[in-house]
């Protein structure tokens, strides 16, 4: 909060001057109860409503559609509305009027509980994250606890809706889903560990000061822990390369496969959003939240954090376009044998140097020294760890050996083949 | 374990409705948690009994039929019957039509290679990036056929003793614009997918088929090619002048999948290399011979096979003297190239069978006829 | 560097040298060989390095009205030779001829093919479905006497549609 930004209403750069307004223009005329039911509400429509649907729509359903058309060398959807912008109304309006099929023989208790909850979690990760200095709706000291504990609430949710879809697909997709997000919780939070050990809070908004404070975002600091997070994350998020739970080409649709009409649209919208709040969430942490070395005095903080969590967003688009999909037991191994022991390492390397700090006492430039020493050593861990595990990428030809005569069987000689 | 956890295996039917199973076509899997104990095959989907009503109609009125069969390598179908019906009745095919049939099967080849090679790579979960690449370059061919034959998928372009039609003036430059273009897009497709660690840890060491199974199992194409074999038509019995042209058969190492994708890839190279010096050496003169309307040819029976995309597409006819056929059988490369499906498939989980299945590259037309 | 055809008497020399006895018929194009000894003759064609018969190229059936042939394209890799035996089935109801299946592992699903359109039965196969067709349906269609039509009429172009068929059945084909 520097000295550009003021208290009136008008000063759209910190949005919570409209709501204290609005709160204290209640407060002077009803009972503080009624104050008291509002600003929930008020939050839910600022937060959600004004600044997630819109940019979970335009980036998620529109956004998403057209870079991967663009990567497919297609457009993507450009007919309805200027340039396909209301594409994502068309879809919601197509959803809706669809007729959302519940087959006979499954348990319509479950099947109908699965989206709601799936839809809760997305909406609840939002009350916690800071949009600028003093824009955040509820600032818990627990927050990135709050995060991991809700974001196991889809996973229950996505294994609600195989197994009460008695197919025999959607049990695979369930299975699944349980299985990896079992799996990969574990380097998840053993990278936000080393996250509270070097900011020593909890809280989303004190982790944002830090960064602020020391001028470094924590992805230089922790680059290894960013990475963890982002593939675990994405395994959470069931996106691709890890999307095994929904694997279109495989399984149909996993455990969406009886899913039909707005119940299905309510998975999608909310496998988006969900998405969104997992990048905010890495914006918040890693990528400095509202903060930009100073910037944010003059741009209002709401837009530099929704452009990084776009940016974030748009890395998970990225990848989505371009690589294929793991097989479950490799996704498995993946997990276990090289993400969690490099998040040990990590864990480890960082609470060294936070230690050396505190107990030293020096000053805060030594941070970019520990930056710089980390980027180093956490390319080396990864690239030794999977030496050692057995990455060895010169052994496999790519190219098919090349003969000019027909004849019978050509044995391979030597190790290594290769055509032209 | 096994006594305080039971688990019982169970059948699970991978198609005939699924996005992967490349048309109507059933795998009865057992499956005990995501292990396949058992994988059973169910066709007949799509049987249209032509063989049955080929008896029934004169030579030239089957070669529609046989565009239907394969209906992703037309051209090939074709040249096949064709070379069946001439080695029958011994007809010769002059020179340009021989060319131009060179051309429209490399061609032919390219296109139905787009269509394996992505296919196979939307299997593995490469969210349609690499198929969409590939399928603009095909489309590209499509309007080639249509230029030249008038219809983009079921061609009808062979005739008995040549071809239907002569090439349309704009033929040459269109097909020498597309290649560069082709040429670039089987980089960008290699470079994205074949050093790829994830779809070389989906594909490597998947499917395997050792040489001799694959030998004594009938295999072909690049099925056979991929687990070592050397052999392909085009260079052991050349047809249509096949030996004037230089290329290379490419042949792969240990007969998995990841070996059977990095062959169709490099197999498209060698087809525009082709498709290159026919165009250069095009001769002059007739497209095809005349040959009589009701053509009867002399008894007897022949078989005659062609490379086709998928593998070795045979044609054996018997003739009684009479307008029509006696007996007609296609040898479908993609239903004897399944014989290998269960040695595939068991012991691996259901992603691999997917990517097993993609792999062969069927065609359920040729399959059930 | 073509491929060497095998005529019917090249390929009736091979099979009387690897088992004396085994020719029944010979044409110009193919060779029949005698039920009995047939699978001793295939086993000898595969493995004896002469004719080295290791790919069974393709296997159909055909329908001659008093018999049936079961056709075998045999083609070996290293030597670039093609041949072609037949084994024939006198019997009209339910023709049986011995399996392949052993020798290459390649020919199961064509002889279930052949089984389900022709009715033959193959003894020693391991599994014999009909796969394009389902269990119970009636009769088998690419014999020739399938959808046998009123007024005498075979199925079969003798002459153009339109004109009279002849009631009988036409020339053998391949003497």
């Amino acid at each position: 909060m520097g000295p550009l930004v003021t208290d009136h209403w008008y000063d759209l750069r910190d949005l919570s001057n409209i709501s204290r307004e609005i709160l204290e223009g209640i407060d002077k005329v009803a009972p503080s109860e009624v104050a008291y039911i509002v600003a929930p509400v008020l939050g839910f429509v600022a937060f959600f409503l004004i600044f997630v649907l819109p940019s979970q729509l335009i980036v998620g359903v529109y956004g998403e559609r057209r870079i991967i058309g663009r990567m497919q060398a297609r457009r993507g959807p450009n007919r309805v509305g200027p340039f396909g912008l209301l594409q994502p109304i068309a879809d919601a309006i197509k959803l809706l009027q669809k007729e959302a099929l519940t087959p006979k023989t499954a348990d319509r208790a479950i099947m109908w509980a699965a989206p709601i909850f799936f839809v809760a979690p997305a909406v609840l990760l939002f009350a916690t994250i800071p949009f600028g200095p003093r824009m955040i709706f509820a600032d818990i000291p627990v927050a990135l606890i709050y995060f991991i504990a809700i974001s196991a609430l889809p996973v229950l949710a996505a294994f609600m809706a195989g197994w009460g879809s008695n197919n025999k697909y959607s049990l695979y997709g369930a299975m699944r889903v349980v299985a990896m997000s079992v799996s990969y919780e574990v380097p998840l939070v053993l990278s936000l560990l080393a996250v509270v050990v070097f900011s020593s809070t909890m809280s989303l908004q004190g982790i944002v000061l830090f960064q602020a404070d020391v001028n470094l975002w924590l992805v230089f600091m922790m680059p290894l822990a960013f990475l963890i997070y982002f593939i675990s994350v994405s395994a959470e998020l069931n996106r691709t390369p890890t999307d095994i739970a929904e694997a279109e080409s495989e399984i149909v649709a996993g455990y969406l496969t009886e899913y039909s009409g707005m119940k299905w649209g309510l998975f999608y919208g909310m496998d988006i959003g969900y998405a969104l709040a997992a990048s905010a969430f890495a914006a918040t942490v890693f990528l400095g939240g509202w903060s930009m070395w100073g910037l944010e005095e003059w741009v209002p903080p709401w837009m530099i954090f929704i452009a990084k969590t776009h940016l974030f967003y748009f890395v998970f688009i990225w990848t989505r376009g371009t690589l294929p999909r793991l097989r479950i037991d490799q996704l498995m191994a993946f997990a276990w044998k090289f993400l969690l022991p490099l998040a040990v390492f990590n864990l480890f390397l960082v609470s060294l140097e936070r230690l050396l700090w505190v107990e030293n006492d020096i000053g805060d430039g030594i941070v970019f020294a520990f930056a710089a020493g980390n980027l180093v050593a956490s390319a080396a861990a990864a690239y030794l760890w999977a030496r050692l595990l057995g990455y060895r990428p010169e052994r496999i030809p790519t190219k098919p050996r090349l003969v000019r005569e027909a004849g019978g069987y050509v044995p391979v000689e030597g190790q290594t083949g290769g055509g032209e | 374990m096994s006594e305080i956890v039971q688990s019982e295996p169970f059948v699970m039917n991978i198609g005939p409705q699924h996005p992967s199973t490349h048309g109507v076509f059933r795998v009865k899997a057992t499956v005990d948690g995501e292990r396949i104990i058992d994988a059973e095959m169910v066709i007949g989907y799509l049987h249209r009994s032509m063989e049955k009503l080929a008896e029934e109609r004169t030579y030239t009125q089957n070669i529609p039929f046989t565009d239907r069969t394969d209906y992703l390598s037309s051209m090939s179908n074709n040249l096949g019957y064709c070379l069946a019906v001439e080695k029958l009745a011994d007809i010769e095919v002059p020179e340009r039509g021989q060319a131009i049939r060179v051309i429209m099967a490399e061609l032919q080849r390219v296109a139905s290679h787009c269509m394996g090679a992505g296919a196979f790579a939307n299997d593995t979960g490469a969210w349609q990036t690499p198929i969409m690449w590939f399928m603009r370059e095909r489309e590209k061919i499509l309007d080639i056929f249509e230029m030249t034959s008038g219809a983009r998928l079921t061609c009808n372009y062979m005739r008995i003793g040549g071809v239907a039609f002569d090439l349309p003036e704009s033929f040459e430059e269109e097909v020498r614009a597309f290649i560069p273009a082709m040429r670039q897009t089987i980089d960008d497709g290699e470079g994205l997918l074949s050093g790829n660690e994830i779809f070389i840890a989906r594909a490597r060491n998947v499917a395997v088929v050792p040489h001799e199974m694959a030998i004594n199992a009938s295999l072909s194409g690049p099925m056979l090619r991929g687990s070592g074999v050397a052999w392909d038509i085009r260079k052991a019995d050349p047809y249509c002048g096949y030996e004037q042209y230089d290329f290379e058969i490419p042949i792969g190492y240990q007969g998995d999948a990841y070996d059977r994708f990095i062959i169709r890839i490099e197999e498209m190279r060698q087809s525009l290399k082709i498709v290159e010096q026919a165009l250069d050496g095009l001769p002059g003169g007739p497209h095809s011979t005349e040959v009589p309307l009701a053509l009867r040819p002399p008894a007897g029976e022949a078989y005659a096979r062609i490379e086709s995309p998928r593998g070795e597409l045979g044609y054996y006819l018997v003739s009684d003297e009479g307008p029509s056929p006696y007996r007609f059988h296609i040898r479908p490369p993609s239903l004897i190239n399944l014989t290998v499906l269960r040695e595939m498939t068991v012991g691996g989980s259901i992603a691999d069978a997917i990517v097993a299945l993609g792999s062969i590259d069927i065609v359920v037309g040729e399959i059930d006829r | 560097m073509a491929t060497k055809w095998w005529s019917g008497a090249e390929l009736a020399a091979a099979a009387e040298r690897l088992v004396p006895g085994s020719v029944a018929r010979t044409s110009e194009t193919a060779c029949a060989l005698k039920p009995e000894s047939a699978l001793q003759t295939f086993r000898a064609l595969r493995d004896d390095p002469e004719t080295d018969f290791v790919h069974l190229t393709n296997l159909c059936a055909a329908d001659y009205w008093d018999h049936f042939e079961v056709v075998y394209h045999l083609q070996s890799l290293e030597r670039n030779q093609i041949a072609c035996a037949k084994v024939e089935a006198w019997e009209r109801e339910e023709p049986v001829v011995p399996s392949v299946v052993d020798i290459w592992q390649g020919a199961w699903i064509q002889e279930s093919e052949a089984y389900d359109l022709f009715g033959i039965g193959f003894e020693g196969h391991p599994n014999l479905t009909r796969i394009l067709l389902w269990e119970g349906y009636p009769g088998h269609p690419l014999r020739k006497d399938f959808l046998a039509m009123p007024g005498g009429l075979q199925p079969g172009l003798n002459e153009f549609a339109g004109t009279s068929a002849k009631p009988e059945p036409p020339v053998h084909p391949v003497q």
